[in-house]
């Protein structure tokens, strides 16, 4: 799966060279990168899941990040230097990401995109501790990895939403709802691991720091790879909530509303999935129930700019797909690498984490038409956050409330202080 | 654990409705998947570790089928022949070669052909998840029944299983086929030698038990995501209800099948958290005391 | 086989194999090759620990990975909590995997084959969903986050990578030696006995229970070798690690390398990696190519690599009559 950007990548010249008898010089590294220094290109290598469960959005990810170096390269690169992508797949295995950040380090890449989500990520956020190779996390949501003082170091950067972000907005947003209809007893279903769990608590926390009197009257906490939801379905229909909170995602979160549809679950109480409002999900869910809350994952219709619809028109004509929260990201990610790059005007890592430490640029997917690489943490703020409800047909979100970031910085730095982080 | 919501809800009629119906129903679906298991391992030794991808291309077959034609029955009809005709397929061409192989060679040949399906699943249909869409007359509001809950999909659900389940008990009690299937199972050297075609027999027991899993697959590609890889789950699960059943009990498997799937709707109310794991015990505690299963007669 | 050929004779193999494989390391010095030994060490150690089971034991466990991912956390729980040495700590975490692997078997090894390999599977699925579950101590899907400190110990700097490669080449050596003195020993006798003849060990006396949970126990140990490598190589833990797949991937490089010779599943974890390599570096479909090359193994070669070799060999040499 070589890409299309530059034909031949390490692995396969490897090959060339040791059946060519130059197996020593093979094996001893990849000599070709020493000639031709004046215009060699800038190589970025990224490790994502192209197989799997989770392909979809790794193949999301690698498709947005071609397309952005296209154009990049096309308007002539950094003074005439294109980027190289060499992309490759983990398949999902955490050390098999560690070992692909390796081996393309070894091979000398300028940069590395990550394109893990949290525990991959992890796994080659510690190779690059070791190698100090500078590196863009573009997939990695765990709010610890930038929010934690022992996981930070000066050559990896977030450029990904964050669970804090996502769980502050959703907080008083949904608060203004409980208020506004008296929504006082609540359960959650969500998938029993990290990700599930971590948002889920932060979610009920900020919802009762808005409206104290919300009461968590049952939680339901469905497995990794759990086919059948009918029996956490029945167990809501029990509870008889007024609303229910799920980070349920992509095909868990389609079988649980097709499940829930068929109980009838959602004229009964209100849904905040914060995860719906996503093509791949919106697309596969055959009759999506009206009124769901949800967050903004990727929607070419929020934040209402005419850069993002147009990145979503090129991106659909281009793969005959739909953007997902990964490709926004990975978009970005070159967005902010190819401004650092002009900047420095070279590849020296250290030069580029430090144009990159504050950078902001203007970006298609910002609240403001701009995101900013915030400098005390190297994470990605002011990106857009909105909630809003379904509709059962195009644009499939409608009424979306932005998240209002100063609120979110506030609360971001009681909650890292009450972890000891700030 | 919450013992207290437990006792709730089984002294709440509408609870009791709700539960019991959804777990008959996903218990039924269960059976199917695991009595094809269990029918191809009392008959042909073998134990199909491939047999979760045969659920995964029932939902497939019945996905592509639905989106062609529209009817429910056609994609029904499509993911159970489809997977029918697959599985005599692959065991002309596979699975005639290891009959009587050790456990080893069993084992890698399935897991050869899971590795291999899971991709040209991918390649066909993209490694997306989908979702199959269902008839509008499924999608009314469900029945309310003593205060309980039934949606009308899961009533459809249990008429057609419980029929699939009575038709496969007539049809290996009562049958001239069922009757040489079983003494195949015992015997099938003598089988051979009273002028049967044990060949035929073997590639029909198996076409059977694939014809199965590729049902199930195809009544709960509605209600669940079709992904690659999405047999291995069904797999564990039918093998729990084989092995607290009894290997190659049909009896056996759906005793057990209905029991995973109330301890699985009861489950969700008095141990969220421990539901797989009530699972696991029942089968710990099968094996310890009767490892042979509740109804198996191969000794262990 | 010659009376000298005994212990020492392995010991002096393994010597020199060690030898080899530290001044290709620290010579040639790449990357790519240092990496590339010290997950040899990981999976040729996993491979041959489960071929002492499948092999000599003829108990074909498909649920091998639990031990595997079960020294890995161990391991990495215990650097993580601080005031371990890294010795201290591989000891403890073998401990741990040993009794894991005691506590399974005695549910597992006194069924017939057929149970054995789904029970082995099944268990190792709920030990992979417990891991995902419990979050505080585990991290759940996100695997031990945060690295795994590896203070210096008689002057060996695990985070180095030279240093872990030849510390992975030497636990595979130390491993090769001790395990072929199991199947060498009255023990390994007894174990293939039980695989081929089990009547005739009966009629021995032997008790089938206590001699394949040994082999249970030993096998699950060094698997938990295999897994503090990789979670030093790593410098993590993750639930793939003791997943169903992992499994498959071992019984795969057994299968490659052959069961019925010592050496070959290590040959077979080689040829693995670098088929995985260069598989995954030009395809998404590794699983069609994989699962093509295991099914014409299977049914056409009907034996791994080096079982095939020896076999040729031994033909060769009746052929000329020697």
């Amino acid at each position: 799966m070589m890409l299309k950007t530059h034909p031949g990548g390490p692995s396969r010249r490897g090959i060339l060279m040791a059946s060519a008898g130059l197996g020593a010089v093979a094996v001893t590294g990849f000599p070709m990168i020493a000639s031709g220094q004046g215009r060699r290109p800038i190589r970025i290598g990224m490790p994502t899941i192209l197989s799997g469960r989770v392909a979809q959005l790794g193949i999301s990810s690698r498709d947005a990040v071609l397309m952005e170096v296209d154009k990049f390269n096309a308007e002539g690169g950094l003074d005439g230097r294109p980027i190289e992508m060499i992309i490759r797949d983990s398949r999902g295995v955490p050390a098999e990401a560690a070992r692909l950040a390796r081996e393309m380090i070894s091979d000398g890449v300028d940069i590395l995109f990550d394109g893990e989500p949290s525990s991959g990520g992890f796994a080659v956020h510690e190779v690059v501790r070791e190698t100090g190779t500078l590196t863009l996390h573009i997939n990695t949501e765990t709010s610890a990895m930038s929010a934690d003082p022992r996981q930070r170091f000066w050559n990896a950067f977030r450029v990904a939403r964050q669970g804090i972000h996502d769980s502050v907005a959703g907080g008083v947003y949904a608060a203004e709802i409980v208020k506004a209809r008296n929504l006082r007893r609540w359960m959650t279903i969500s998938p029993d691991y990290a990700y599930g769990r971590d948002t889920t608590a932060e979610f009920v926390e900020y919802l009762r720091y808005f409206t104290p009197d919300v009461q968590v009257v049952g939680e339901t906490w469905p497995k990794l790879f759990q086919p059948d939801y009918t029996e956490n379905v029945t167990r809501l229909a029990q509870g008889r909530p007024q609303a229910v909170y799920s980070c349920l995602w992509a095909g868990d979160l389609v079988a649980f509303v097709e499940q829930a549809a068929l109980y009838g679950l959602f004229s009964q109480s209100q849904y905040f999935a914060v995860n719906m409002a996503d093509y791949t999900t919106l697309k596969q869910i055959k009759q999506l129930p009206r009124g769901v809350h949800s967050g903004n994952r990727y929607l070419s219709s929020y934040p209402p700019q005419p850069a993002n619809a147009a990145f979503a028109r090129d991106y659909n004509r281009r793969f005959n797909n739909y953007p997902t929260n990964w490709a926004w990201q990975a978009a970005t990610a070159v967005h902010l690498t190819t401004a650092a790059l002009k900047k420095v005007g070279g590849t020296d890592p250290r030069q580029l984490a430090a144009a990159l430490k504050g950078l902001t640029i203007d970006s298609p997917f910002g609240a403001d038409g701009k995101v900013t690489m915030r400098a005390e943490d190297q994470t990605l703020v002011g990106y857009a956050i909105g909630w809003g409800t379904t509709i059962p047909t195009e644009p499939y979100v409608e009424g979306i409330q932005t998240a209002n970031w100063s609120q979110i910085f506030q609360l971001e730095q009681e909650w890292k202080k009450g972890k000891g982080w700030a | 654990m919450d013992l207290g919501e437990l006792v709730s809800c089984v002294g709440s009629l509408s609870c009791l409705v709700t539960q019991v119906s959804a777990g008959l129903t996903i218990g039924l679906l269960l059976f199917l998947v695991a009595s094809g298991l269990t029918l191809i391992f009392g008959v042909l030794g073998l134990v199909n570790f491939a047999h979760g991808t045969l659920y995964m291309l029932g939902a497939y077959f019945a996905l592509s089928a639905y989106a062609a034609t529209g009817s429910f029955l056609v994609s029904t009809l499509a993911g159970t022949l489809g997977v029918a005709t697959f599985g005599l397929l692959i065991e002309r061409t596979l699975f005639r070669r290891i009959y009587g192989a050790d456990v080893l060679m069993q084992l890698l040949v399935c897991y050869a052909l899971i590795l291999i399906m899971d991709d040209v699943v991918k390649i066909i249909w993209g490694g997306d998840f989908l979702k199959m869409d269902m008839p509008d007359t499924f999608r009314r509001p469900p029945f309310i029944i003593g205060g309980g809950i039934v949606p009308l999909f899961y009533l459809v659900l249990f008429g057609v299983t419980l029929a699939v389940a009575l038709l496969l008990a007539l049809c290996m009690g009562r049958t001239r086929f069922g009757r040489t299937v079983r003494a195949a199972a015992v015997n099938s050297t003598m089988v051979a030698s009273l002028g049967v075609n044990t060949n035929m027999v073997f590639a029909a027991v198996f076409a059977i038990g694939a014809a199965l899993a590729g049902l199930a697959g195809a009544l709960s590609a509605p209600i669940r995501s079709v992904v690659p890889g999405a047999g291995v789950s069904i797999l564990i699960e039918s093998f729990i209800v084989t092995v607290i059943g009894g290997m190659g009990s049909i009896g056996g498997a759906l005793v057990a099948a209905l029991l995973i799937g109330l301890t699985r709707s009861f489950g969700s109310i008095g141990f969220p958290l421990f539901t797989e794991g009530l699972m696991f015990l029942m089968m710990a505690v099968v094996l310890l005391l009767k490892p042979s299963g509740l109804a198996g007669k191969h000794p262990a | 086989m010659s009376r000298f050929s005994g212990w020492r004779g392995d010991v002096l193999v393994a010597l020199i194999a060690f030898s080899l494989v530290a001044a290709l390391s620290l010579g040639v010095g790449s990357h790519a090759l240092i990496d590339f030994i010290i997950r040899l060490g990981i999976f040729g150690l996993l491979a041959l620990s489960l071929n002492l089971l499948i092999g000599t034991a003829g108990l074909v466990s498909f649920g091998h990975a639990a031990f595997f991912g079960s020294g890995a956390y161990a391991f990495g729980l215990l650097m993580q909590s601080g005031g371990w040495s890294v010795p201290a700590a591989v000891l403890a975490a073998l401990t741990g995997s040993a009794l894991l692997a005691l506590v399974i078997g005695v549910l597992c090894v006194r069924l017939s084959e057929i149970y054995f390999a789904f029970l082995t599977l099944a268990f190792q699925m709920l030990i992979h969903s417990m891991v995902i579950s419990w979050v505080s101590l585990t991290g759940g899907d996100q695997g031990l986050m945060g690295g795994i400190p590896k203070p210096p110990f008689l002057g060996v700097e695990l985070a180095r990578p030279a240093h872990l490669a030849l510390f992975s080449a030497f636990c595979l050596a130390l491993s090769a030696v001790l395990l072929r003195q199991v199947i060498r020993s009255p023990f390994g006798v007894a174990l293939r006995m039980l695989r081929d003849n089990p009547q005739r060990a009966a009629f021995l006396g032997l008790s089938v229970f206590r001699y394949r949970l040994g082999a249970f126990v030993i096998a699950g140990t060094f698997a938990g070798l295999a897994g503090v490598l990789m979670a030093l190589y790593v410098s993590g833990a993750f639930p793939t690690f003791l997943y169903w797949t992992t499994s498959g991937e071992a019984l795969f490089m057994i299968m490659l390398g052959g069961i019925g010779t010592f050496l070959g599943p290590i040959l077979g974890a080689a040829v693995f990696l670098f088929l995985s390599d260069r598989i995954s570096g030009f395809t998404e479909h590794h699983g069609l190519f994989f699962g093509a090359i295991l099914l014409l193994l299977v049914l056409g070669l009907r034996k791994g690599m080096l079982d095939w070799a020896v076999d040729a060999w031994r033909a060769r040499g009746k052929g000329r009559g020697v």
